[in-house]
């Protein structure tokens, strides 16, 4: 078996950042990733080998802080043992990982481990949501960015967030027909606590680049509106949605219907917790931060010793406070490996604290606009999929807990509810804020699903070779670096 | 005061959520208390209806025996557990057709009881075979057990591998969903007039002399004339809270189901590396270590790994299925295999319904029906004698 000092799992603003960190500090920290490079789902790079006729060759801010922590990391890369195209599918005894390679896998125990895998987007059940066309905003963006296929031609843009207005402004500039932005806050209210926003200049000004570009292309912003449906034959057409109130609760008399290829729809992030779950790490519900988080320290470690968490799979804060926190946590480990001393991680930790401090304001006020709302859980109908893997109906779910199953665990040994391949990722979230609203629970007492290895798809055959003892990267480069 | 309940069911796993049911029916006024703790038996149990298979230790036995001689499946002899708790386990098989039936009628829950093909033990090697004489020769009625040539072998499963030298049928042995079984019970228990205290843990069974008065949940006293020790693995812990020894501890299984795929088997199949079966949403179910390292209900990458070669070998396509998760769970074991039951020696006022260990599920519908019977008085349609805890006592002594 492998053996590191450090190891990081996710190679996006956090996973970087803590590595470049832990590299400047000395040390050689192994980071592993789903993708063939680095930065993440935010700082998603184009495939190298990829001839992109149409590709806009600047994509504004975002992009232009993504490649600046890029050539950070570039430069120490030479103290970075980067493993892409590597999934963890199980954490056995808190830092013992079990890891994919191509067609075997292999063991890499950490003695240092941080979880920095992100976050999903938070999709919750609606009429007509399991139409082929429908599909969320950041798959959007991987179709466009990564393998260079557009989503479709007529595509809206909906749910909450300033990411929505990354995605169209990308759509757009890729050639899509952008039909609209269905954003669920009203102006009214963002220009009501909007004044919060300015703890932060420089990303009200971003959000303001992205709003004015898509003013320019003259792609409408239909705010203070929500998606009710979705239908068409076979795959969508149609899109209603509505104007709601502050709730997000729908006023039934004032909906339109567009026609549309593309739905792209997502309600901000759920952080990934699976990998600290299956590290033994005591999570905690946390409504602003996107759901279930693991309990975490000053300096970013979990309530297992030896194991940190950063970004949004600890708590959806956004790429800057992500960056931050990686940094955090890199210099965190570099103290408990010894790489620095106290008075080297205090001098390092101060100017960084400072900055998450005044990033966290502006990112409280946005987590307040857009919170989860109860209008949102109220959409399904009781033919409503919402277990797409089980194909269960909201009203299969509901006679689960009325049966008198009102946890999470039970509700799916007597529903099915989460026991497809993903493991209820997709609906657990929705499902638990139902499950909390009908039963009159408080979602702080909720627990989540149980998560089992093997988190990422992986054949039987597979599996059933032999742990592979071959090192993945260059045994000699290695050698030199740790001695 | 006049305590509420008659009857106290402590642990809402198949053994507990049945004795529930099958009091409800005989209008006992009962009340389950169910905590569902990780790693409860009922729910990581495959649902092998296997009577004749586990009592000879062709379902799981073979692998449990290997573990406990911490040798080579391949060198390893099953023991073949007593006639008596044979006869139990098939007259218990036998009342599932019916069990399913009514539990549909009342409860509106499918267990999805499925007669298939039987049980097939695959043989790989001569060893395999010396195992199948060795069982074949304590069987007095030689039909059970049908031995089959590899061409038999594959006319009934043809994904099976064909590098085998025969298979052993076992032909009256078939499958269930356990964790809907469990459901069905608890909810047809409900439907007849029991009260289920769902996510609630019982601190202590409350002990007055010789007499277990009822149970403490937090600091709520409940009162019963009678509890029924249904607690699964943690049946020995509870039991411990009122003073009484039960020799009951977890033996942990892990267990590997696959994505959904199409119809592979129709038949259950054990080999000496693990057993597969085909559940009836299309996953195919693979198990089962046995375990003894306490209520650690982690799984481990070896282990995993072993459990998907030996499937594999058996059924070379399941290479190419995706794995949709991997778990473990907590047999209720007992040193000689055999369910604990009935009363305790010198306490009044407690049952035990437990350690069903690797035949909980086949178990269960007789060993609720004698339960229930032994409460009210009625003369149990199966001799419990043989299952009394005082048989360990005896041993002892």
């Amino acid at each position: 078996m492998m053996r590191r000092d450090a190891v990081i799992i996710g190679a996006g603003p956090a996973g970087m950042s803590a590595a470049i960190a832990m590299a400047e500090a000395g040390l050689k920290p192994t980071v592993i990733d789903e993708n063939a490079q680095t930065g993440g789902q935010i700082y998603r790079q184009r495939p190298s080998t990829r001839n992109h006729r149409a590709a806009p060759s600047h994509n504004g801010v975002v992009a232009d802080r993504g490649a600046d922590l890029r050539r950070r990391f570039d430069a120490v890369s030479d103290r970075i043992e980067l493993l892409c195209n590597r999934q963890v599918w199980g954490i056995f005894e808190s830092n013992r990982l079990a890891v994919t390679a191509p067609h075997r896998w292999q063991m890499i125990e950490a003695e240092h481990l941080l979880l920095a895998p992100g976050a999903y987007e938070y999709v919750p059940p609606f009429p007509g949501w399991t139409l082929p066309g429908v599909l969320t905003p950041g798959a959007a963006q991987i179709m466009t960015k990564t393998q260079a296929v557009l989503p479709g031609q007529r595509v809206l843009v909906a749910g909450t967030g300033p990411f929505l207005l990354v995605v169209a402004a990308a759509l757009h500039e890729a050639g899509v027909n952008v039909l609209g932005v269905v954003e669920a806050v009203s102006r009214a209210e963002l220009l009501r606590c909007g004044w919060r926003l300015f703890a932060d200049l420089g990303l009200l000004r971003e959000g303001g680049g992205y709003l004015r570009k898509l003013r320019r292309a003259g792609i409408p912003i239909y705010d203070g509106r929500i998606i009710v449906g979705a239908s068409g034959d076979g795959e969508v057409s149609h899109v209603k949605f509505a104007a709601c109130d502050r709730s997000w609760r729908p006023k039934k008399n004032r909906s339109q219907v567009i026609e549309v290829d593309t739905l792209c729809v997502g309600y901000g992030f759920v952080p990934r917790t699976e990998l600290a779950q299956l590290a033994g790490c005591q999570l905690r519900w946390s409504n602003e931060l996107g759901g279930w988080i693991p309990l975490i320290d000053a300096g970013q470690q979990t309530t297992v010793r030896g194991v940190w968490a950063a970004g949004d799979g600890a708590g959806v804060a956004g790429a800057l406070v992500a960056q931050e926190e990686g940094t955090l946590a890199g210099l965190a480990m570099a103290r408990q490996l010894g790489a620095i001393d106290d008075d080297c991680f205090e001098a390092r930790r101060r100017p960084v604290v400072r900055r998450l401090a005044r990033l966290r304001r502006f990112r409280a006020a946005l987590d307040s606009l857009s919170r989860i709302r109860v209008g949102l859980d109220e959409l399904c109908t009781d033919e409503t999929i919402v277990c797409r893997c089980e194909e269960l109906t909201q009203t299969e779910i509901d006679k689960g807990i009325d049966a008198g199953n009102n946890d999470l665990r039970s509700l799916k040994v007597a529903t099915r509810l989460g026991m497809g391949p993903c493991q209820g990722r997709m609906c657990a979230p929705a499902m638990a804020r139902h499950l909390a609203w009908r039963t009159g629970q408080a979602m702080d007492q909720s627990t989540p699903l149980q998560v089992r290895p093997p988190i990422v798809p992986l054949t039987l055959g597979d599996l059933a070779e032999p742990v592979s003892m071959d090192l993945p990267v260059q045994e000699q480069m290695l050698r030199e670096t740790i001695a | 005061m006049k305590p509420s309940h008659d009857v106290i069911v402590v642990g809402g796993g198949v053994f507990g959520s049945a004795v529930a049911f099958e009091l409800a029916k005989r209008s006992v006024r009962v009340l389950l208390i169910d905590q569902s703790l990780p790693g409860r038996a009922t729910s990581a149990s495959a649902g092998g209806l296997w009577p004749v298979g586990e009592v000879v230790g062709l379902g799981c036995g073979i692998i449990y025996h290997a573990a406990q001689r911490d040798g080579p499946y391949e060198v390893s002899v099953p023991d073949v557990l007593p006639q008596v708790f044979r006869d139990f386990l098939v007259e218990s098989n036998r009342l599932f057709p019916s069990v399913a039936q009514e539990l549909q009628d009342v409860s509106a829950v499918d267990v999805e009881y499925a007669p298939g093909g039987g049980l097939i033990f695959l043989m790989y090697t001569l060893q395999d075979q010396a195992i199948v004489d060795a069982v074949a020769r304590t069987l007095p009625d030689k039909g059970i057990l049908e031995l089959l040539t590899p061409d038999e072998v594959f006319e009934l499963e043809p994904s099976i591998t064909r590098n085998v030298i025969g298979g052993a049928r076992l032909a009256e042995e078939h499958q269930v969903n356990p964790m809907l079984l469990a459901e069905a019970f608890k909810r047809a228990a409900v439907a007849k007039g029991a009260t289920l205290r769902h996510g609630t843990q019982v601190s202590r069974l409350q002990r007055c002399g010789d007499r277990i008065e009822g149970v403490l949940v937090d600091e709520e006293f409940l009162a019963a004339p009678m509890t029924v020790n249904a607690a699964g693995a943690w049946a020995a812990s509870l039991a411990a809270t009122a003073g009484i020894e039960l020799p009951i501890e977890p033996v942990r299984g892990q267990v590997v189901l696959t994505e959904t795929l199409p119809q592979v088997l129709g038949t259950c199949v054990s080999t000496v590396n693990c057993y597969l079966m085909q559940k009836s949403h299309g996953e195919v179910l693979i198990g089962s270590t046995t375990e003894r390292v306490g209520f650690d209900v982690s799984v481990t990458e070896q282990a995993i790994s072993t459990l998907c070669a030996g499937a594999a070998k058996a059924v070379p396509m399941l290479r190419d299925a995706n794995i949709k998760r991997v778990w473990a769970g907590l047999r209720p074991g007992t040193p000689d295999e055999l369910p604990i039951l009935g009363p305790v020696e010198g306490i009044e006022g407690i049952v035990n319904a437990a350690g069903g260990f690797r035949t909980g599920i086949v178990a269960s519908a007789l060993v609720a029906r004698v339960i229930a019977q032994h409460i009210i008085g009625e003369e149990p349609a199966f001799n419990i004698d043989p299952f009394l805890a005082s048989r360990f006592v005896a041993q002892a002594a």
